[in-house]
């Protein structure tokens, strides 16, 4: 095998799988902000529903239920995020960190009985794919869909937009906020059950290390468009990916730099969006609502 | 009250010429400060079984033992925090933690900080650790005899001397038994990321390596990835063999416990003097974990037979010719390798692939 062969052997599958938890979450936290609402809890949330996952597993042996177990729980985390800023009011930003450490320690105390406990996951598919990667990969279009094609998606990009005007419409607009913070929770439990269940096999306390928040960034590089997720989601992938496998191939690169890969990427994309919407401020698809977020 | 007064005088000069660590009657206070979680089920967990040990052998004594703290000034507010808590010894089980253990034994004489692997002391200030070359190499024979394709891998966390010197032992244990073969390097730039070691154990089996060893906090992860995967991994600090039982050739584990109560018990008596303690294979502070169903007999046979000649000290895996990754000579035939120099590696031997950065 030559150096090149073995950075482009399984690359894509590599950043498919390392990509697909992250776009789980990103899909959940690009309804969220749809919504007119900016969620920091992610991380908390795919720390729960990693954990939560993990335990459904090995307490039924069955990888499918532990995904489940996953969405759940990162929907009623969520709702503590719904609560605070819905209900009570709260500051989004400070609702989101609160919730994020919420999950941080809940599921470090919850897990401790996990740590080192052997698991059945998914059965390894052809080209090393698995369930949860097809999953991620399904969801897309579906997210899409719904949001641009269905009447219950317009009344949530019509919150998302001005809720205001929504309630004009008839809509009750704290009932979709709220659906679409526990609907991004749903979504952020079951990208951290995927990291857990499938992608490592393994639950260990903090185990996201940063991936919530990332998504929480990546939103704005895929423009508030469930279809731009993946391609957003994959370029976070396929720098970690790269960072990887040009050390297995030797390359003469210092590691400190090639873990920057994927973060410098996202950076780079991120740059160029904004040049952009310097000179199309239209395309940029951010929910006019989302200001209000910064200004409660 | 003259008497009282001869006594008190008498004291002060009992005081003034004692040495700092006086034998002390009351149990101790412990502090343990891990740079994980305690149950990381790896390197932390290792040094957590040896604060249990020491709490279960010395009736009394109290520890006090904190996770997650960062290697930077955090662990120093750490340190004095468990000191105001009544702590005398303190243990700071993570390399980064060094200097703020030199810096606070200047401020706190009296009391005795152990830190693990550094290569400074104090006054006060002593450090710990144990060699597990001897058995990376024993289980890098298991990985050479086992490998088809002569291509191991090594995932390591951060270049540290502790980590280079693993691969090093892991890789000339495998050219013992098959010369040809090489080791590929991937760090992984953290101690515990388990979405980077999974997809770091797939990017080496990917380029054709079929046995992967690796020193990050736990093996859990890329021994599971190595199972679902059907490749074969070597473990370290803890045996993981119930997480991936046809994965798991052997390992290179850690038993902390009898060291750390040894040094309790000196610094209570009043004997102890900061060194640089080391334990091995020997003392067994380190153990060569069970062999997997696929280490074949033979191998099983020629790596005993290796471990015995170790412990009777007939062989050294740190003993010359060596010669670095690219080609230079840095060890004569039969010259030893200085503890100073093996704890500050910073070169791989001939047969690695990877850098140093």
């Amino acid at each position: 095998m030559s150096s090149v062969d073995i950075v482009l052997a399984g690359l894509l599958v590599s950043a498919l799988r390392s990509a697909a938890p992250l776009l789980l979450a990103l899909l959940g936290e690009c309804l969220t902000q749809r919504v007119g609402r900016i969620n920091l809890g992610l991380e908390g949330q795919m720390l729960v529903g990693a954990v939560a996952g993990y335990a459904t597993v090995a307490a039924t042996g069955s990888p499918w239920l532990g995904l489940a177990g996953g969405a759940v729980a990162g929907a009623l985390l969520s709702t503590v995020f719904g609560w605070l800023t819905v209900a009570a009011g709260a500051n989004a930003f400070a609702s989101g960190l609160a919730v994020w450490m919420l999950g941080l320690g809940l599921s470090a105390y919850l897990g401790t009985a996990f740590v080192g406990v052997r698991i059945e996951g998914f059965p390894l598919w052809i080209g090393g794919l698995t369930p949860t990667v097809a999953l991620a990969l399904v969801l897309v279009p579906l997210t899409a869909l719904w949001l641009f094609r269905t009447r219950s998606g317009l009344r949530w990009r019509a919150v998302g937009e001005s809720e205001h005007s929504a309630r004009a419409l008839g809509i009750v607009p704290w009932r979709v906020a709220l659906s679409g913070i526990v609907v991004g929770g749903l979504f952020s439990g079951l990208g951290g059950a995927a990291l857990s269940i499938d992608i490592t096999r393994t639950w260990a306390e903090g185990m996201t290390a940063g991936r919530g928040l990332v998504a929480v960034g990546l939103v704005i590089v895929a423009r508030w468009n469930p279809w731009l997720c993946l391609p957003a989601a994959l370029l976070f992938g396929l720098g970690e990916a790269l960072a990887l496998r040009l050390q297995a191939a030797d390359s003469a690169v210092a590691a400190h730099l090639l873990h920057m890969l994927p973060y410098a990427v996202s950076l780079l994309v991120f740059t160029l969006t904004c040049a952009s919407l310097r000179r199309d401020p239209r395309s940029g698809g951010a929910p006019a609502g989302l200001r209000a977020v910064f200004e409660r | 009250m003259i008497t009282n007064r001869r006594l008190g005088l008498a004291a002060i000069a009992a005081a003034l010429t004692l040495p700092a660590f006086a034998a002390q009657a009351a149990p101790p206070t412990i502090g343990y400060i891990y740079v994980g979680p305690e149950k990381d089920f790896g390197y932390n967990t290792s040094m957590d079984v040896g604060r249990q040990f020491v709490q279960k052998n010395l009736p009394g004594t109290k520890t006090l033992h904190v996770e997650n703290i960062p290697e930077t000034a955090e662990v120093e507010k750490v340190m004095e925090r468990m000191i105001r808590s009544g702590a005398r010894i303190i243990f700071a089980t993570s390399y980064g933690y060094l200097d703020y253990a030199i810096s606070l034994g200047k401020k706190y004489p009296k009391v005795a900080f152990l830190h693990a692997g550094g290569l400074k002391t104090g006054a006060n200030v002593g450090t710990y650790w144990a060699n597990s070359d001897d058995a990376m190499y024993l289980a890098g024979m298991a990985a050479g005899a086992v490998s088809k394709s002569g291509k191991l891998g090594f995932i390591g966390a951060f270049p540290i001397p502790q980590v280079v010197r693993s691969i090093n032992a892991f890789t000339l244990g495998a050219q013992s038994v098959n010369p040809q073969v090489t080791t590929t390097v991937v760090w992984t730039g953290g101690w515990l990321l388990p979405p980077k070691e999974a997809e770091a154990a797939n990017s080496l089996i990917d380029a054709g390596i079929d046995v992967i060893g690796g020193q990050v906090d736990s093996p859990m992860t890329y021994a599971q990835t190595a199972e679902k995967r059907g490749v074969h991994v070597v473990g370290k600090d803890v045996d993981v063999s119930h997480l991936a039982p046809k994965a798991v050739l052997t390992g290179a584990s850690w038993n902390w416990g009898p060291m750390m109560l040894k040094l309790v018990k000196e610094i209570e008596a009043g004997t102890w003097k900061p060194s640089h303690v080391r334990g091995d294979m020997k003392d067994g502070t380190v153990v060569l974990d069970k062999f997997g169903p696929a280490v074949p007999e033979a191998a099983r046979k020629t790596i005993l037979a290796k471990k015995e000649e170790i412990l009777a000290n007939k062989f050294k895996v740190w003993a010359g010719p060596l010669t670095t990754q690219d080609g230079k000579p840095l060890l004569a035939a039969g010259a030893p390798m200085p503890m100073e120099q093996l704890e500050s590696m910073q070169f791989f031997v001939k047969g690695v692939i990877g850098t140093v950065k």
